[in-house]
């Protein structure tokens, strides 16, 4: 984990879309918004997940090591950047390879983009746009030990479990105290238990994965 | 016992959490890659390159001795930039190798190639490659939709340079020679490897074009470089994160060669020459200097961007077969991209011993949806 970075807490969003507008403002890709903010449950739950890049430090950013172009850039504090614009051939590769969905890409203009922590901000030591409007916390920015001067005994957790493999991240997530020692799951289904298959289960909508003619 | 897919693990995912694991192993070679080749090691990669670097210098030092006539036609005043062309051509073909040895590239590299000398492609659309080289090279229209003012500026570098690169080069290997039968003009007539391509008078506008090219291309480029510049120091986007040797040093370059190209222009038309040796020099040092810079800075996007026309052609390909060739997202089942090409990325993705590659039959949405599912299901309950 960065020393400074973004601590996202799912239990404290309330979906109002706040940060989405923030980071439009941000200078690096003004007017887009590279935050994604989803409904897992939606319909049912009111529950959002607000998505940032998680800067992923081992393996260190996979966005950038399937880069066919070398674009995706890693400064030295950690910050995975977005694509080189001078480089960047718009292949995708880091869209889907992305194991958290965060890079976007503009296929008309060949370039991906996504979140950089807001740098123009984060490397004068502001705090990124998200984190600066969020109105209940749900993104915070800081080191760990100014989180918990704000709320004390907090937990977070820097672990994503996808399969079998474990993606450590420099942004983190808030978890219950129980949960601490545990990497957060990242949600890649499980197809099969114990030889029962239970990929209907757990795709919502099952099969998929169709190969279809579309054009 | 559960299976993601196709891999047996311990139970990390959806039932209750495993204790973190200990450092994750470091990015060992993996084993022989997907297509059958071997993992290569930096050091074998390196000595490939530097070899076909050697092999690739070799051969412009052979063509340069064979194509001015066995040296005849050769200027020995544009010595440095001859030898300059040489250590680019290292340059060059040293990064290119190790550029496309790495996973990512390599693979779509052979993609890019394979649909290229497709005979069963290029029969039902001879068209589709010299229309993307049109778009994507030439006249590289993606820039028109990142910025319009980016594209002109740079349509004004990249005709100029090309205009630049297409006299000055051939000029310095001694290809081009410019001959006249009566000593001073001003009938002229241009040769290339010896044979006359046109005859022209030097006092005519065909003469003047001729002669001037280098002075045309000048002012294309100290407009567009110029923009630029300006642009890096006053867009808060551009400014974020610029390097002065990387973004600003191109462009100063460009500038300072184009500058000093004009006045040389200047002092042979007004100042009857005067000063013409310092700014012959230093118009030298810059070129020189720029050359050699080519592989290394941002100017090797020149060289990597075809790569772009590769990738196109590749999914292009796969979307012209009427067969089943999108795979679409096993959630929701919205369009991904081609077959062959997530294919292509999972491969990239075992290479590179990223464990979750059957995670790109979901779109980046769903990932997110389903990870947000796991958070409130098992981390949180009903974390709302």
């Amino acid at each position: 984990m960065m020393g400074r970075t973004i601590f996202i807490d799912p239990g404290r969003c309330i979906g109002c879309q706040a940060c989405v507008s923030a980071c439009r403002e941000c200078d690096s890709h003004r007017g887009k918004s590279m935050i994604h903010l989803d409904y897992p449950d939606e319909g049912h739950s009111v529950a959002s997940l607000p998505t940032v890049c998680m800067h992923c430090e081992d393996p260190v950013a996979p966005c950038a090591e399937v880069c066919p172009a070398d674009a995706i850039l890693v400064t030295a504090d950690g910050v995975v950047q977005q694509a080189d614009t001078t480089r960047c051939i718009g292949c995708a590769n880091c869209v889907n390879a992305c194991p958290f969905g965060v890079p976007k890409i503009d296929l008309q203009a060949k370039l991906q983009m996504k979140c950089n922590l807001c740098y123009d901000r984060t490397a004068y030591g502001l705090a990124p746009m998200c984190a600066t409007v969020c109105p209940t916390g749900a993104l915070f920015y800081g080191t760990l030990d100014e989180l918990r001067a704000e709320r004390p005994g907090v937990q977070v957790a820097d672990s994503f479990t996808f399969g079998s493999t474990t993606v450590s991240t420099g942004v983190a997530m808030v978890v219950p105290a129980d949960k601490v020692q545990w990497p957060v799951p990242g949600g890649l289904p499980v197809v099969e238990i114990n030889g029962r298959d239970v990929s209907e289960a757990n795709s919502n909508k099952g099969g998929g994965g169709r190969r279809e003619g579309v054009r | 016992m559960r299976l993601y897919r196709d891999r047996v693990t311990e139970p990390p995912q959806t039932a209750e959490p495993t204790p973190v694991p200990g450092p994750a192993p470091g990015p060992a070679p993996g084993p022989a890659a997907a297509d059958g080749t071997t993992p290569q090691t930096p050091a074998a990669v390196r000595r490939r390159a530097a070899l076909t670097g050697a092999a690739v210098s070799a051969l412009l030092i052979l063509a340069i001795v064979l194509g001015s006539r066995l040296l005849r036609d050769f200027d020995s005043a544009l010595l440095p930039y001859a030898v300059a062309t040489v250590f680019l051509a290292f340059g060059v073909a040293y990064r290119y190798t190790v550029w496309i040895s790495a996973p990512g590239a390599r693979r779509l590299f052979r993609q890019g190639w394979r649909s290229f000398f497709s005979a069963a492609n290029f029969r039902t659309a001879p068209t589709a490659l010299p229309k993307m080289i049109a778009t994507y090279l030439g006249f590289q229209k993606f820039l028109g939709a990142r910025s319009h003012a980016r594209w002109a500026a740079h349509q004004l570098i990249f005709w100029g340079c090309l205009l630049a690169a297409a006299i000055t080069f051939p000029l310095t290997w001694g290809w081009f020679t410019f001959t006249s039968d009566s000593g001073s003009g001003p009938g002229y007539e241009m040769r290339i490897w010896g044979f006359k391509i046109i005859g022209f008078d030097a006092l005519n506008a065909v003469g003047w074009l001729m002669f001037h090219g280098l002075d045309i291309a000048a002012v294309l480029v100290i407009a567009g470089a110029s923009y630029f510049l300006w642009r890096r120091m006053k867009d808060r986007g551009a400014i974020t994160g610029q390097r002065f040797a990387y973004d600003l040093v191109p462009l100063i370059a460009l500038i300072v060669i184009s500058v000093t190209g004009l006045l040389l222009t200047f002092s042979s038309i007004f100042l009857h020459g005067g000063g013409y040796e310092f700014l012959a020099i230093l118009h030298m040092v810059t070129v020189v200097f720029t050359l050699i810079y080519i592989p290394f800075g941002k100017f090797f996007h020149i060289v990597q961007r075809p790569a772009a026309v590769g990738m196109q052609l590749f999914k292009y390909t796969a979307r012209r077969k009427d067969d089943d060739e999108i795979l679409t997202c096993r959630r929701c089942h919205e369009p991904i991209d081609t077959a062959p090409y997530v294919e292509n990325l999972q491969g990239t993705m075992r290479d590179l011993d990223l464990g979750f590659d059957t995670w790109t039959e979901y779109c980046p949405r769903c990932k997110r949806v389903l990870r947000g599912t796991a958070y409130l299901d098992h981390v949180k309950k009903g974390f709302n």
